[in-house]
């Protein structure tokens, strides 16, 4: 501790650390500057990608509120799940482009999150075309879902849905995610600019207020740049 | 070509910002460490690339882990990047270097760049803010400078910051500096060389790609709330290899067409092909530190035949700027493939 250190200095290096004051920011000051330098939830899915790389194992990270927030709402889900088991394995091996997917509660929700090769609306509109009924049984227990069932007749509609429910995946750099603010702002300025990095926390602070589910990083990947098809045929899977 | 005259500019413009001069040591990670070791490839990385170090033979090899910071003393717990320069020791007495840092990327994207960073990051008188200053940035939302360390009254923090606000292609590594850290071992972090290389596969395939160096033993930083020490490093690594060899892999990551080959500032992303080419086992701290931490010169571009540096003009530039650094200390002259084809 430096020498000339008073006590003034002292609590104010301790004051972040608080509960309280971590407290105070969220009542007073997030929403303060949020009214003061509003900002656009960013939107969700992978980012838009032309190398083979970013084509194959990309997330999806669908988080849908249930109507019942209870312990039957989420029974409900867990039956619905359990009683298409096979409409779902039947579906994932003729799509053929799905490393895994899992369906998880968390609180009242119920989440999808996969890995899939190829774009989303194909993947979507592929899943849609194999297990439509086991998509209209879980959405039919979603806040907001009985407008895009029968997701067979509402195929665009039932895309943009899951588009709207799935998480944006924050970028694995910060100046990437200082990026995407700014494409979504219409700012594509290179050098030179008059940009404020220290501003950064609290740009992060007011994207997760708009966007409080995010997916942090593009994710572990431990045999990048590999399809679901080429692990299979490398593996003698058989299909 | 090499043009000496800017080679000679840039190690100037460093030396022009030392906080103390150096005599005859490096203007830049001056403070460092020779060890050797051994590296021995994955059965696979002959597939990838053709240069001998990856045949799957033991390469000896010598390593010199440094601070990033120039200067005369030694700042272990600072928060600062820290060099890992290895050279594979190759057949004929030749060898092919491989230096990189704990930096992701860096800060500029060529030699007119780096010039203008060093007029702008300049060393700078650096004290702590008033108690005021720090309570107004937490009621901005942001995280006030953190408090000068024990003899630290200047450097280059606002400079680096100011550049980066005005340069998007700099603001990536100019972060990464800021939060790095200090690691508490030399063998506890992972290593990025930063540009892309180009290696030859033994069917004549090229492929662009970047190397990093990940530690088995894991990566693990000093607490920043604690008291920083200045001397821990070399001790630790000393009694870490007297106990038990530490080791590295080699990862390389190969690049897609739209990455950016030429560029040393932009990342690729995570989802890229990633293939271990070996590991690197150090066994032992050099018993000549004079031979091995301080005459010991390495070139990012002094490579075995199989990998070649790619366009990239830092890349280009450091291939003088290294050279023209050990001449001026009088580093130890290593015979490497392009100054004997010269
Ligand atoms: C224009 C850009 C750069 C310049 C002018 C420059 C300059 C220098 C100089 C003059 C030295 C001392 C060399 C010697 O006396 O042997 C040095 C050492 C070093 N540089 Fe750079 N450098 C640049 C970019 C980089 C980059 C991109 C990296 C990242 C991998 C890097 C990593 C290192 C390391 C690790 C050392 C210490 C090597 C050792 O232990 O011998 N430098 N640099």
């Amino acid at each position: 501790m430096p020498a000339d250190e008073g006590l003034l200095d002292r609590i104010v290096n301790w004051l972040p650390t608080t509960l309280g004051f971590k407290r105070v920011a969220s009542w007073i000051l997030v929403p303060y500057w949020a009214h003061k330098t509003p900002v656009k939830p960013l939107p969700g899915g992978p980012h838009a990608s032309f190398q083979h790389g970013d084509n194959v194992q990309c997330m999806m990270n669908l988080i849908m509120p249930l109507k019942v927030k209870s312990p039957i709402g989420r029974a409900e889900a867990a039956l619905a799940i359990a009683q298409n088991k096979d409409a779902i394995y039947a579906g994932l091996n003729n799509v053929g482009t799905v490393h895994f997917a899992r369906f998880v509660i968390v609180g009242d929700n119920i989440c999808m999150f996969s890995v899939y090769d190829g774009d989303f609306t194909n993947y979507i509109r592929d899943f849609i075309a194999t297990i439509g009924q086991v998509f209209n049984a879980v959405v039919s227990l979603v806040e907001g879902g009985d407008d895009v069932i029968p997701c067979e007749e509402n195929v665009e509609a039932f895309i943009q849905w899951v588009h709207e429910r799935d998480l944006y995946q924050v970028p694995d750099t910060p100046t990437d995610f200082l990026r995407d603010q700014e494409a979504l702002n219409g700012d594509r300025a290179v050098s030179p600019v008059n940009d404020d990095l220290t501003l950064l926390p609290r740009k992060l602070v007011l994207q997760l207020r708009a966007n409080p589910n995010v997916s942090l990083g593009s994710g572990y990947r431990a045999y990048p740049g590999y399809s679901a098809a080429q692990v299979r045929e490398r593996l003698g899977l058989g299909w | 070509m090499v043009d000496t005259s800017v080679a000679k500019q840039l190690v100037q413009a460093i030396i022009d910002n030392l906080p103390a001069p150096v005599g005859p040591r490096r203007p830049v990670h001056t403070i460092g460490i020779g060890v050797k070791g051994e590296f021995v490839a994955s059965n696979v990385a002959r597939n990838y690339c053709i240069a001998e170090q990856f045949q799957g033979q033991p390469v000896p090899a010598s390593v010199r882990f440094s601070n990033g910071l120039g200067g005369p003393d030694q700042h272990d717990g600072w928060s600062d990047v820290r060099g890992m320069a290895t050279r594979f020791h190759i057949s004929d007495g030749k060898g092919s270097d491989l230096i990189a840092t704990t930096l992701g990327e860096f800060f500029v994207r060529n030699v007119d760049d780096f010039f203008k960073f060093t007029e702008i990051a300049k060393l700078a008188p650096y004290s702590r803010l008033s108690w005021w200053q720090k309570l107004c940035d937490l009621v901005k939302l942001k995280v006030p400078d953190r408090d000068p360390y024990l003899n630290e009254t200047e450097n280059v923090n606002a400079g680096a910051l100011r550049y980066a606000n005005q340069h998007r292609f700099a603001q990536l590594g100019v972060f990464q500096a800021a939060v790095i850290g200090a690691p508490v071992s030399y063998a506890r972090a992972s290593y990025h060389a930063v540009h892309t290389f180009w290696v030859t596969a033994p069917n004549g395939v090229r492929r662009p790609v970047r190397f990093s160096w990940q530690p088995v033993a894991g990566v693990c930083n000093t607490d920043p709330m604690a008291v920083p020490q200045d001397k821990y490093l070399f001790k630790e690594l000393d009694e870490r290899l007297k106990k038990w060899p530490a080791r590295f892999m080699l990862m390389m990551t190969i690049g897609e067409a739209g990455d950016a080959i030429d560029d040393c500032t932009k990342p690729w992303p995570g989802t890229r092909l990633r293939i271990s080419m070996g590991t690197l086992t150090l066994l032992k701290v050099s018993e000549d530190q004079e031979a091995d931490g301080e005459r010991i010169s390495f070139n990012p571009n002094r490579l075995a035949p199989g990998i070649e540096p790619s366009a990239d003009p830092i890349l280009e530039a450091r291939l003088g700027a290294y050279e023209a650094s050990r001449e001026i200390r009088g580093g130890c002259p290593f015979k490497w493939s392009k100054v004997d084809a010269g």
